[in-house]
Order: structure tokens, then sequence, then C-alpha cells
């Protein structure tokens, strides 16, 4: 088993989900342990490919990915392949997907006992693994389509799970639709290359867009589309109004999909098509500047709301836009850093929170406080992850960061590295808010305090085991941690653009980051602290400002005005048009015409053998006078 | 002259299976009637593997009749597979309903041989021969059921017009003769290349009378008249193998005839080929609508899927060719999986009519579903066999220039969706009064398995057929240098095939 069989690593969940969706309810446990199963293999089968990659690396000279799949369809010149290849980007993301996704269901074992779909929910838990395993391990643009189109359908399933609630088919759709427009440019943009390259194979494009074969515009049209498939896949500004509705869903839906795995596609399809970037001038600065917006908004937006889970939907969203703006400076390193070590913080973040729902049916911060005298592993475990999100040295956060502001300071201008190091203030502002106010000071809500309880092993051991990753992920930026796992070095060795980076700490910058990030949390405790009078206090004094951030800079409304007034008004009319015109007349007048001429002629057949040779006849008769005529 | 007479070893044995079977059907018929079909099928199965070991030989011919070469072998192995598909379907229904098994399964496997040696044959004599030997053992299935008065005139019927077919499609043999001098293909090619002088008018007729005569077998408007009639009256796994393989051995006679022989005159027989696709398409397809009985349906279903396939012989080209196999091969696998569903459905319920069909779902969810795929395969749709296979036929005929064949054919592709739909809408939209569970024993549901498992093989992983098929198909078109002579005119296209 090495890189060549890669494919087994997508291949079994997508068994276990056939076999889940036909027979699932037949099965003992409705199958939930085959889906465990089957995502556990892959995680193990990663070790081998793992393996493979690092002898490969180690025996020098210059590597390429390894490619293996089969062909699926070919004619003439036009082929398509399943294919898959493996290198240090798709081995990052690999270890991410299929150990997240492992961490999930297990969590989901006990999270979700009791529900009525538990089926159908590891159904399509393992589906998803498949996609999104398939999706990092593509090797040309339509299989990495088809599985984009995959995971966008597992999400829009997993956000729906409760579909009788009204706002969780409501927030599947709008997350559905709202990827949907990033899609289709993906989409455009793959036929795009396909057309001035005659291939779908990305490194085929790749070498073509650097020497120049593929016009100009065609490859900057081409490079902005995938971008935007990009944008609507990691909910960056102006897409990210699905992602905080998407929090509808069950909780270790959010921290795999909404957190850890799927909204990180859009990274990864940038960091992939970098060697496109970097051709076509300006986009880079696109990336940034999507990033940079994304980056501000939700952190800007975090401070105000109190659903616990969408805070930290706001937080994802926070670091979706700081690993654009690294993918803005080039550094594919320091994106893939951040969504390795952001994998496994989140996804803590999200299933700690899932637990305190779990035991108090509770999501608003406003109803909880005190809860960590009762739930202390799972306080202990959230305040772990929120420090880390906020960067607090030396959590798994802190490195990411710090490599982030580093890339940003040598790469971009000083207003971009200023802004970054606003956010990082305030992202430390929040995540301090939130752990105050959840496991802090006195209950807001007896009933909820008195609910509020542990959970089962089940829950608890992923919540350790990503606990302790929190601590520990973000030491492999240092080499010998690197070496001792077998890879040539720190992570910067591992996955580069162009050569190898050598982990560096700049005093100056590393110095501001923690300085920012302590005044940040204390100033957490200063406002929230207590009873947060203070917090309140500051926003009653600006209203403005605060129903702004609270009406999430009404940008939902403007949506929904823009849908109500424009496009539901011109819908109306194409859509009477379609009714009278197209359908009355045009549709069923030709239906009633096909089936009236059917009506017609089934009289020919009159059951009369004398008719029967005589139409053979006159057949015959027939073709021989037009041959006479034709052929005279 | 080559008498190898190696090269026919699978005939032999199965003309020697057909003469064990019937001769064990002579003796305790109650229990022969249990047994012969997995006797027939177990020995058809072992043919076919013995006809596997034919692949990439050849091509030899023997005796300058018959050719055994990659095409042959793979219509070997298509039709014994379907006859051994037909003798599990018909396990129940025989037991059930007829009498005389051994007859009746000696007869499908001996008509199984006229249909090989129809894609074998390379001279026209062979080639009519094997014709009449599948036609006589057909006339005599299709009036198996002799109490039934319905088989007895659906088979009556299909027996005269027959005779006046084999009448046309013999005197066009004898004006073609008249032309070139031979009844072998290569000959008559050679014949036809170098120019027919003053016999223009008697190759055109000829050529007319052949193309009646073979429209007779594939079931191709005008000469499909017999179709609906026979297929009503003939006992039902029987209209399977009708529609299956009957029609399959007209398409392969037809597809090397035309390629071996009378490739040169291509432009003077295109049109009418095309014509008869386009009327059978479009005949076929609308009255299909006006029908309440399942089996006339599926009658008309398959007028209209000829006309799909002579779509692929108006556009002769290897690639077209090719495609055309594919589609056939995909059309027989799904058409038999429809008619394994009918025929189960009949034995448990012995009911034919489309009405018949309400609340199916509920009844026997397995058959519906399978019923269900069958049809959106017949109709075309993506992720089954008929989507990939008409995908890439109508995408060959296409780029042939027949550009308005193959816009019609996705018109009548549409037209079949609307009735096949009717039928789904049956099963599962319609309620009925009677809710007990249909019984289907298990081999029967183990085949319906196979088959479905073979239409969704096809429709989403049609490289390796087509891999086939486009070596089948290789040989029988001349070198490529004949070709390219008859290629100039159409664009220099690019290296129409794969894999080689």
């Amino acid at each position: 088993m090495g890189m060549e069989q890669a494919w087994l690593i997508p291949a079994i969940p997508a068994a276990a989900a056939g076999i889940l969706i036909l027979f699932g309810k037949y099965l003992p446990r409705k199958g939930d342990w085959l889906s465990v199963l089957a995502i556990g293999t892959s995680f193990v089968l990663f070790f081998f490919v793992l393996h493979d990659l690092t002898d490969a690396l180690a025996r020098g000279g210059e590597f390429t990915a390894v490619h293996s799949g089969r062909e699926w369809v070919r004619i003439g010149s036009f082929n398509l392949r399943i294919g898959f290849q493996v290198d240090q980007l798709a081995a990052v993301m690999l270890a991410v997907v299929s150990f997240i996704s492992l961490m999930v269901q297990v969590y989901s074992l006990g999270y979700m006992k009791g529900d009525k779909r538990y089926g159908w929910y590891f159904a399509v838990q393992s589906l998803f693994a498949a996609a999104m395993l398939t999706l990092v391990l593509a090797d040309n643009f339509l299989l990495l389509y088809f599985a984009w189109e995959g995971v966008g359908l597992c999400s829009f399933l997993l956000i729906g799970h409760y579909h009788e609630r009204r706002s969780a088919a409501e927030a599947a759709k709008k997350a559905f639709i709202t990827t949907r427009l990033g899609d289709v440019g993906l989409l455009i943009g793959a036929i795009l290359l396909y057309r001035s390259v005659g291939t779908f194979d990305m490194s085929t494009i790749f070498d073509a867009a650097r020497s120049g074969q593929i016009d100009h515009a065609y490859l900057t049209a081409a490079v902005l589309l995938i971008l935007l498939g990009a944008m609507g896949k990691s909910a960056q500004f102006p897409f990210h109004v699905w992602l905080p509705d998407a929090m509808e869903g069950p909780t270790p839906v959010s921290a795999l999909i909404h957190a850890a795995t799927m909204v990180v596609a859009g990274v990864y399809l940038v960091a992939r098509t970098m060697p496109h970037f970097q051709v076509v001038d300006g986009t880079l600065v696109a990336v940034t500047a999507v990033g940079l917006i994304t980056t501000f908004m939700s952190a800007a937006m975090g401070l105000v709301m109190t659903d616990i889970k969408r805070v930290v939907a706001y937080s994802t969203l926070n670091s979706l836009g700081l690993m654009f703006i690294a993918l803005g400076a080039g550094s594919v390193t320091v994106a893939l850093l951040y969504v390795f070590t952001h994998a496994f913080f989140k996804a803590l973040l999200f299933l700690a929170s899932g637990s305190v729902y779990h035991a108090t049916d509770e999501l608003e911060v406003t109803q909880m406080g005190g809860l960590a005298k009762k739930m202390p592993v799972t306080a202990a475990v959230f305040t772990l992850g929120a420090m880390s999100m906020a960067g607090l040295v030396p959590l798994a956060g802190f490195w990411n960061k710090d490599e982030l502001l580093l890339s940003t300071f040598e790469n971009h201008n000083i207003f971009v590295y200023l802004a970054v190091l606003v956010s990082v203030l305030i992202t430390a502002l929040y995540m301090t808010r939130l752990v105050l106010l959840v496991f802090t000071g006195k209950p807001r809500n007896e009933h909820v305090y008195e609910h509020a309880h542990e959970p089962g092993p089940a829950m608890k051991l992923p919540l350790l085991l990503l606990g302790v990753l929190t601590v520990f992920a973000g030491f492999v930026v240092f080499d010998g941690v690197g070496r001792l796992m077998g890879l040539p070095g720190g992570f910067g060795e591992f996955v580069f653009t162009h050569e190898p980076e050598v982990f560096r700490i700049n005093a100056g910058v590393t110095a501001s980051s923690i300085l920012l990030v302590l005044v940040g949390i204390a100033g957490g405790f200063y406002f929230w602290g207590g009873a947060a009078e203070r917090a309140k206090a500051v926003g009653e004094k600006m209203p403005q400002v605060y129903s702004l951030l609270r009406n999430k800079f009404y940008m939902d409304d403007a949506y929904q005005w823009v849908i109500d007034r424009v496009v539901l008004v011109v819908a109306g009319v194409v859509s009477w048009y379609d009714r009278v015109i197209v359908n009355d007349t045009g549709v069923n007048g030709t239906a009633d015409a096909t089936r009236f001429s059917g009506f017609l002629l089934k009289f020919h057949e009159t059951g009369l053998m004398p008719n029967y040779a005589l139409l053979m006849t006159v057949g015959v008769v027939v073709l021989a006078v037009i041959a006479f005529i034709v052929g005279t | 002259m080559n008498l190898d007479y190696s090269l026919l070893i699978p005939e032999y044995l199965l003309a020697a299976l057909a003469a064990v079977v019937i001769a064990l059907g002579l003796y305790d018929t109650r229990r022969a009637r249990t047994y012969l079909p997995y006797v027939s099928a177990g020995g058809l199965a072992a043919i076919l593997v013995v006809s596997l070991f034919y692949i990439n030989k050849g091509p030899l011919d023997f005796a300058g009749l018959v050719q055994i070469d990659n095409y042959t072998t793979f219509f070997r192995v298509l039709f014994i597979g379907i006859t051994a598909v037909v003798c599990l379907a018909s396990a129940h229904f025989v037991r059930d309903r007829l009498r005389h098994a051994g007859e009746y399964y000696g007869l499908l496997i001996l008509s199984t041989i006229g249909a090989i040696y129809m894609a074998a044959g390379r001279e026209l004599i062979t080639a009519y021969i094997a014709m009449e030997l599948l036609s006589f053992s057909l006339y005599v299935l299709v009036s198996f059921a002799k109490m039934d008065a319905k088989s007895n005139e659906g088979g009556m019927k299909y027996m005269l017009l027959g005779a006046f077919s084999s009448a046309l499609f013999l005197y066009g043999l004898s004006l073609i003769y008249g032309v070139a001098g031979s009844t072998s293909y290569a000959d008559i090619n050679a014949a036809l290349s170098n120019g027919v002088g003053d016999f223009g008018i008697a190759m055109l007729m000829g050529l007319v009378l052949i193309i009646a005569g073979i429209g007779f077998k594939v079931s191709a408007v005008p000469f499909h008249m017999w179709a609906p009639d026979a297929y009503e009256g003939a006992p039902l796994p029987i209209t399977a193998y009708l529609s299956a393989a009957s029609k399959a051995a007209g398409v392969a006679l037809l597809l090397r005839l035309f390629t071996e022989a009378f490739l040169p005159v291509l432009s003077d027989w295109r049109w009418m080929i095309a014509a008869l696709a386009a009327a059978s398409m479009t005949l076929g397809n609308l009255v299909a609508i006006q029908q309440h009985n399942i089996k006339r349906l599926l009658a008309y279903s398959s007028i209209g899927q000829a006309g799909f396939m002579l779509m692929g012989i108006a556009a002769l080209s290897e690639m077209a060719a090719s495609t055309l196999v594919l589609h056939l091969t995909g059309y027989v696998i799904t058409n038999l999986a429809a008619f394994v569903v009918v025929i189960a459905f009949y034995n448990a319920s012995g009911k034919d009519e489309i009405a018949d069909y309400r609340g199916l779902a509920e009844r026997a969810p397995f058959l519906a579903l399978s019923l269900t795929v069958a049809l959106f395969s017949l109709a075309g749709m993506p992720l089954f066999a008929g989507f990939a296979t008409k995908f890439l036929l109508f995408q060959a005929v296409a780029k042939e220039g027949l550009l308005w064949l193959a816009a019609l054919a996705v018109v009548n592709s549409l037209i079949s969706l609307y009735y096949y739909l009717l039928v789904i809408k049956q099963m599962y939209v319609g309620e009925t009064e009677e809710k007990v569970r249909l019984r289907v024993p298990a081999g029967v549901n183990a085949v319906i398995v196979a088959l479905v498992i073979g239409v969704f093989v096809v429709g989403l992983y049609p490289q390796p057929l087509f891999k086939a098929t486009d070596n089948a198909v290789h040989a029988v078109f001349p070198t490529t240098a004949a070709k390219q002579a008859h290629d100039t005119g159409s664009s220099p296209s690019e290296s129409p095939l794969p894999g080689r």
C-alpha cells in the first residue's frame, strides 16, 4: 500500500456510504459502526501513504506528485480520468479530513443517539468523507468538481438534518444556493481552461499556464472564476452569509463540515491552483482583499452575537479570511499550516459547544453562565480551544498566527499587516468574552444550570484527543518535531510553494502579537468579567454600531430585499411567460399533438395480414422508385 | 480453402447441447420441465467460456463462408449470453404454462447458432441460411403456446410475412450476385469498387430488397407490422428473445454485410437506411404512447430502438459502428432486465396490462425498482446504460454529418421517456386494492440483480465494453487505406478510435 493506492482512501467510505444508504436500516445499530470503521480504515491507510511519501521525499531529487487512477471514458481525443494524486499538499489535507472525520463520527455516536434519522446521518457522513477525500486527491478539475458538488450536497443534507424545523430547512437552502453561485464559477473556470488546453488535468494546465500557452484574457477569467468558487465554498465576503445560518445543523456537522474540512476546500483550491494566481498579476491582491473584508466583518460581528455556535462560526469566518490573506501573500505554507492547526482547535470548540448544547438544550449565552462548575472538562477544553483561537502562546493557534503575521509583514504592505494585528486583538477579545459568558459568573438561567452535565465517553474521548492536539499540533513548525514524525523537517519544509521555508521567528512581530493577544484577553476580562456591565455600557453608548453589528451589517436584509424586489419580480414575469406561453401553449400543445399523432398512427396496425404485406410492398416500391429516380 | 473445423467448436457444442436437451425432454417430461432450463443455461455458460478462447484469434475464415474474428467472438458471447438469460427467465413460465419443454429449450439453442452465423457469415447464401435457421426456430417458438389463439395468430402472421420478406431478401441477393458475379462479401466489395457499369439500377434494386429483408428482421418501419402481434402473442420469454437476440442478430448481419460488401457504394444506400431509421424511431415511439399492454408497449419501443440502431448503420464509420455495437449491447442488457421483471410479474399475477402494474412498488418493491431502472435506461437517462450508449452513438452519427437524424433521435428519446414514465407512474403513484406481496423466486431475483448491475456498469463505466466493441468492429472494417478512400469527402478526422 503506497501512494499508488491512495484511491482506496476515498473508496472505502464511498463503499460504506453505498451500503448504508441501501441497506443501513437492516444493519445492527443502523450501521453506525460501518461508517466509523470505514473512516478509521481510511485514517490508518493515510499513514501508509504518508510513509510512502516521506520515503519518496527522502530519496531526494525533484519530487512531483504521484498520480494514479484509471481512464473513465475515452472517445477519440476526449478523455476523462478518475485520477488521483498525492503530494505534500494532499497529504496535509488527508490528515486533517480523515482524522477530524473520525473524531466527529465517534463523537456523533454519543451526540446523535436516539435521533430519528440516525442511520441516514451516518450514511451521509460517510458520503461526505468520501467526497471530501476525493476532492483533496483529485488530479483533474472535473473530478475535483464532482467532489466539490458532492461535499456541497452533503452539507445541504446535513444542515437540513432537522428539516422539520423551518429555520433548518431555510438554512440548508441558503447554504446550497449561496455556494452554488460560486460553484458555477468554478465549473466555468474549469471549462475555460479545458477549452484552451484541451484537458482537465491540473499539472498539464499549470505547465501550459506557466509557459504562457493560455491566452491571457482566458486565463485571467478562469482564475477569477475559480476564485469565485473558492469564495463560495470558504464563505468569503460577499458569500459569507450562509455559514452562520449553517449552524442549524447538528453540532458535529458544524465541527466537521463548517469548520475543519469543507469550508477550507476553497483555501485548498486556491493553494492547489496557486501557479495560476502567480501567473496572472493582481489576482493575489483580490484574494487578499476578500480575506481582509471577511476577517474584519466577522471579527466585529463575533463581538456581539449571543448564540454560542454562531460566535464560533464567526470566528471560523475570521480564520478563513486570515487563510485567504496568507494565500494572498503567496504562501501556501502558512495557509496550510493554518488549515491544519485550525482544524483541531475549531473542531474542538464546536464539539465542546455541542457538549454544552447536548446537556442543556440551550445555545443562547445569555441563558448560561457558571457552567464550569457543572462541566469542568468541557469548560477546560473549550477554554483551551478559545485561547488557541485567540492565539495564546504556545497553543496551536499561536504558531499559525505568528507565521501569518510574519509572512504578511514581509509580503504585503504595512496596512495589511496592521489590519491583521487589529483583528488579532478583536479575536482575543471576543473569544475571551465567550468563555466568560458561558462558563463563569453566576448562572443566568437556573433551569439550564440544573441540567448541565458532562457528556458520555463517546463524546469525551474526541474532546480530549482534540484538546491534546490543540496544545501540541502547532509544534509541527519546528524542524525537530517534523523529523521525529519522519518528515524532512518542519512544516515549511514539507509544504511550500517554490522552495522549503525554514521556520523563523521575528522578535518584533512575535512580541507584538503576544502583547496584543494578552491585551485582548485582559480587555475581555475588563468588559465581560462578572456581570458584563461594562460591555453593556459600551453597547448603549454606541447604539448605531451595536445594532449594525447585531444585524450583520444588514447584509442578510439587503440580500433579502434584492431577492424579494428584484429576483422574485423578474422570476414572476418569467414564470407567467413559462406557465402560459411555454407550458400551456408550447409544452402541452406539442404533447397533445404528439399524443394525437400517436392516436392517428395506431390505426395503421389493423391486425389484418394483407394490410401488413401491402405496407411492406409499398415500402419497397417507394424506396425502389426513389432509388430509380436518384440513380438515373 | 481453409477447412479448420476447430474454428466452429462452439457451434458443435451448441448443436450437441440442443440434441441433449431435446432428448432429455422426452423422458420424464414432468421433471424435465423443472431442470431443463438449468441444464440449458449451464451448458450455455460453459460454451460461452469456450468461445472466450477465440478472442484475438484470427481473423480466420472457414471455407470462405464464415469468418472467426473478434466481431464473431463478440456476438457469439452476446448471443449465448442472451439465450442463457432467456432460458433462466423461462424456467417458471415454461413449467407452469407450456408443454414440450425439451423442444422449447432445444429450439432456443438451435436458433442461437443461426444468430451467431448471421454475425459470422461473409457470404450471402450462408448469411441467408443462418437467418432462416433463426427465423424458423422463432416461428415455432412464437406459436409455442398451442392452446392460446393469440400465440397461434402471432406465429402465423410472423411466419407468412417472414416468408414474404425472405422472398424479397433472396431476390435482392440474386440481383447483387448478378451485378457482382460473386456471393462473397469481399468479392462484392471488390466488384463494386471497380464500378458497376450498366448495372447501377440492378444494384440499387438489390440494395432496396436486401434492406427490406433485414428491415423485417430488425422490425424497421414499414416492415415492422408483424412485431406487435408476434410480441403480444408469443410466450413472454420468447418475446424477450425476439426483442434481444433476433434484433441483435439482424443488426449484426446488417453491419457486417454493409461494411464488408457495400461500403464502396455507401452514398447509394445511406439515404435508404437513414429514411428507415427516421421512420422507425418516429412511428415506433409515437404509437407506443397509445399502448395499454406492456408487451405491445415494449414491441413499439423496440421498433423505435431499431430506428436508433439503423441510424448507426446510416452513419457508417468505424466509430459509429463501434458505438452502434455498444448501444446494441447496452440495449440487450436493459431490455432483458425489463423483460425478466415483466415475466416475473406475469408468473406471479398472470397479468400483462400496464394498468395491472398499479401499486407494484408496494407489492413487489424490488421488481418495481428494477423495472424503473430498465425503463429509465431505455429512455436514455444518465447513470444508466442507455444514456452512455445513446450519447456515444448520437455523437458518432452527428459527426458523420447526419446531424438532423441525431436531432430527431434526441426528440424521440424524449417522447419515449413519456410512455416509460407512464409505467413508472403506475407502479409508484398508483394505488391498488391488492396488498398481497408478490412472491418472486430467488433465482429470478438473482438474474434481475445481475442485469441491473450490468445496466449500471455500462452506464457509469462503459470503457471496458467500449474497448471490446471497438476491437470487434475493427475486424469487419476494411484496411485503413481503403477506409481513407471512403473517408475522402468527410473531414480528415483525428484518429476516431481509442485504445490502439
